[in-house]
């Protein structure tokens, strides 16, 4: 159960150093914000971006950019909620 | 096997409509937790979440019956027709009202065991279902399966707001006690009827509380995305 709440404060951590960072972030900007390894952040931004929840750039020094999408946008503003039902009912 | 109507006669019709209400408060819940599994892909979201929406329909059914049988109460003439359409919609309704409601509450205790055994899940469906249809009062002895699974969850729930202290965790805590006590009164309805009201009126509060806690959880949302 905890290790659950872990991953959706991980996920919620993740998009939050993409969005403040003007919606288009580094790797390592988002390893440093996401305090996690680097193996373990690449497994998370794969299933992002699988997920539709982020999508991956190129930018002009051909280096890998990530921006929010609409779906990365619509799980911050439910974050609170989803946290909140998942306590409520301690799921 | 018999089948007992525990209604009093002037509460027919009252029942239809708190049993509909029960199923829209448990239809918002169902909603939001189907969008809380696809954005977490959790299990025990979508267990809990299959759990609800199996007594919902459960509430559906048994009132979609229901009005069936007022319908044609009210507009078969001959008695005889009157009588086997009572009890064919009220075999129907109740029974599966049993069925459904009896799985509902179980995969819930099945997501209160945060284990990963469908045996347990299967084992505990099987028994609870064939003890039920074996027995001569189906609807008595699934008030009786259906009052211990919901102590367990009460507890679950009581245990949760003492490891989480807040407001939204005491009105889901409040509210299964309510839905408990309700079914411990639908036990003794086979002898006296008010109980099966009383039942019912235990079961709105649950409910409304269950709305409640809803409110609080949606509210938060909708002040982030004004401001």
């Amino acid at each position: 159960m905890i290790r659950k709440r872990e991953r959706l404060e991980i996920i919620h951590d993740i998009l939050v150093a993409i969005k403040d960072k003007r919606d288009t972030a580094k790797p390592t900007h988002i390893l440093y914000k996401s305090n996690l390894s680097h193996q373990m952040l690449m497994e998370y931004i794969n299933e992002l971006v699988k997920k539709e929840f982020i999508v991956e750039k190129i930018d002009k020094e051909n280096k890998k950019t990530y921006s929010l999408t609409q779906k990365g946008f619509d799980y911050l503003a439910d974050y609170e909620s989803i946290k909140s039902f998942i306590e409520s009912y301690g799921l | 096997m018999l089948l007992p109507y525990f209604s009093p006669g002037w509460f027919f019709g009252y029942d239809i409509i708190l049993e509909l209400l029960f199923a829209v408060a448990l239809l918002f819940i169902v909603i939001f937790a189907h969008k809380v599994y696809k954005t977490t892909t959790q299990r025990s979201v979508q267990i809990f979440g299959i759990g609800l929406t199996l007594m919902m329909i459960s509430y559906i059914v048994q009132s979609i019956f229901n009005i069936l049988t007022i319908y044609e109460l009210q507009n078969n003439i001959s008695f005889l027709s009157k009588a086997q359409y009572y009890l064919i919609f009220q075999f129907l309704g109740t029974y599966s009202h049993i069925i459904l409601m009896n799985i509902g509450l179980v995969l819930i205790l099945y997501m209160t065991f945060k284990v990963e055994n469908i045996k347990i899940l299967l084992t505990i469906l099987a028994v609870s279902l064939f003890a039920i249809f074996t027995y001569d009062f189906p609807f008595y002895l699934f008030t009786v399966f259906a009052t211990i699974y919901l102590v367990f969850i009460s507890l679950y729930f009581i245990k949760n707001y003492i490891n989480n202290r807040s407001k939204k965790t005491l009105i889901v805590a409040i509210a299964f006690i309510f839905i408990l006590l309700a079914n411990a009164h639908f036990i003794f309805s086979i002898n006296h009827q008010i109980f099966y009201v009383i039942g019912h009126i235990l079961e709105l509060i649950a409910y409304l509380f269950i709305l409640w806690n809803f409110i609080l959880v949606r509210r938060y949302d909708k002040k982030k995305r004004k401001t």
